[in-house]
């Protein structure tokens, strides 16, 4: 059985149920076809560096190596900050009170987002007129998120909502920069070019 | 990459535009404490998955005789090699094509199929002759991230000192008004933002933050808007994916010759949804108050926040008119 992820704002505790949302839900969405000229079917593989070896799905794997090239073992490393110091696992979200925090529509518009889940009442005793009102004001909550816990570094979730509906928008803080005067970057000499066969989009509409 | 945009005074400019990365404070250690570095490695490749395996043996049972005595599946010299500069190609069974036909299916959210056409791949508009349009639309901020998912960043960085004053204007205006504004493309200024061929179309509108001496210009990119979809499956997915969805090419599941297909019609259902959104922008209604949860009472009784933004935005927009008139003789 689903697990509710519990909530917390001004010392009120709320058990919602999340579901994830995307685009396809709402605006339907595309495959594609391929053919080749005498109308067989053509599917997409991935050429190797050597011109001739063709992969399938599944035909990779990742691998960790040292700095000599040996392949190390995942549970073997540790994970550390930019200063060197050690980070612990975190907890999942599922399994904590998230506290709900203020955060500012600069905070919210930096993010990356990965997932989005639009909330419900985990059962029927409860009540999220409290946070939906709010929402409804315009208000936007952050937490730290993990949903499978285990990781070392959480995401960010907000809590956001429209008049009818709240939602929660999971991400990553972009890494922006501020430009200064003597910061100018090297144009690319960028011209109409063939798209980059990882760039293909196959669900357009 | 280059993007060419036209400030609010229809002067235009090339400049990088540049992709954004998540911050990340977390980096990985062997046992002595050294940096470890990921690689992609060949697993297997096509002539050694089991439908090749099956067309030499015949059958599953000598297959997995030869499995344990031959080790058929695994070629010692090339798999675990590391893989770099791969690129897709479409293989059909006469091997790999050059002159694909693609046909896209298009589904609705209940998952029926809507029509299928061919495939047309828009060229990207973002650095061509003709510059972003500085639409004079705005929308406040606030709004924006209560309607829209922004899936997608880009930032514009000035190329030379010239270029740092013409965007650092922008990201002065914008910081100004605590709006987004919206870019179009295209000759008639009415078109989203597509940054490859064949790319998404996206509604763009372009953020604005001022630090002292220094500017921040995004691009926030969306091509979905924040509601609840009518259709919704039960069970909640992990958080593996992202909006972002993945590439899906039918291969196996494709009919087993090409099907009549339709004539692409001259505006796809993508660019009818990206133009909705963006109608958001540019049609706004007066919300009805809301109630205050603090005092228990509506939060405005004749015209809220909202409707007056909105009062102002039309009017920003009708005096954006006048000014694109005089951009568009400026520009001559």
């Amino acid at each position: 059985m689903a697990r509710p992820l519990v909530l917390e704002l001004d010392g009120e505790e709320f058990s919602v149920s999340i579901k994830k949302i995307d685009r396809d839900q709402l605006y339907g969405s595309v495959e594609i076809e391929a053919y080749d000229e005498k109308g067989n079917p053509a599917s997409l593989l991935i050429l190797a560096a050597d011109g001739k070896t063709l992969l399938d799905k599944g035909g990779t794997a990742l691998a960790t190596i040292d700095e000599k090239g040996n392949s190390i073992e995942r549970s073997t490393l540790k994970a550390v900050s930019s200063a060197g110091k050690e980070i612990s696992a975190v907890e999942s979200s599922f399994n904590v009170t998230n506290h709900l925090k203020k955060a500012e529509v600069e905070d919210y518009l930096s993010q990356i987002v990965k997932s989005i889940y639009v909330i419900d009442p985990f059962d029927e005793e409860t009540d999220l007129s409290f946070i939906q009102a709010h929402l409804a004001e315009g208000t936007i909550y952050k937490f730290p998120f993990s949903y499978r816990g285990g990781g070392i570094d959480p995401d960010n979730a907000f809590v956001i909502g429209n008049k009818t509906d709240a939602f929660i928008i999971v991400g990553k803080t972009a890494r922006f920069q501020f430009a200064k005067l003597n910061q100018a970057v090297q144009l690319d000499s960028f011209e109409e070019q063939e798209i980059s066969a990882d760039d293909i989009d196959f669900d357009l509409l | 990459m280059a993007i060419n945009i036209r400030n609010p005074k229809g002067r235009d400019a090339v400049v990088a535009f540049e992709a954004v990365i998540p911050q990340r404070d977390v980096h990985f250690v062997d046992e002595k404490g050294k940096p470890v570095v990921t690689q992609k490695l060949l697993k297997t490749d096509v002539e050694h998955d089991l439908d090749a395996l099956l067309k030499k043996r015949k059958n599953l049972n000598a297959l997995s005789k030869a499995l344990i005595k031959e080790d058929p599946e695994i070629d010692i010299e090339e798999f675990g090699m590391f893989l770099t500069d791969t690129s897709k190609v479409y293989v059909s069974k006469k091997g790999i094509i050059h002159i694909v036909d693609e046909v896209e299916v298009v589904s609705k959210p209940d998952g029926t199929i809507r029509e299928r056409r061919p495939r047309i791949k828009d060229p990207q508009n973002i650095n061509t002759d003709v510059p972003l349009r500085w639409t004079g639309k705005f929308i406040d901020k606030d709004e924006a991230a209560h309607r829209f998912v922004f899936t997608h960043k880009r930032q514009l960085i000035h190329v030379n000192g010239l270029t740092f004053d013409f965007l650092y204007e922008m990201a002065k205006e914008l910081h100004d008004r605590d709006s987004l504004l919206l870019i179009r493309g295209g000759e008639k200024g009415d078109q989203p933002i597509v940054m490859q061929r064949g790319g998404k179309p996206y509604n763009a509108f372009l953020e604005g933050r001022i630090d002292g001496d220094a500017y921040l210009l995004v691009l926030q990119l969306s091509n979905m808007e924040l509601k609840r979809p009518a259709l919704q499956e039960e069970s909640p997915e992990s958080d593996t994916s992202t909006t972002e969805s993945e590439s899906r090419v039918k291969g196996d599941a494709a009919p087993k010759k090409k099907p009549a297909v339709k004539k692409a019609s001259a505006k796809s259902a993508e660019d009818k949804i990206v133009e909705k959104q963006a109608a958001v922008v540019e049609k706004k209604k007066t919300v009805k108050a809301a109630t205050s949860p603090s005092k228990g009472k509506p939060a405005a009784t004749e015209k809220t926040k909202d409707a007056a933004k909105a009062t102002t935005t039309k009017s920003t927009t009708k005096d954006a008119k006048p000014k694109s008139k005089a951009r568009a003789s400026s520009k001559k």
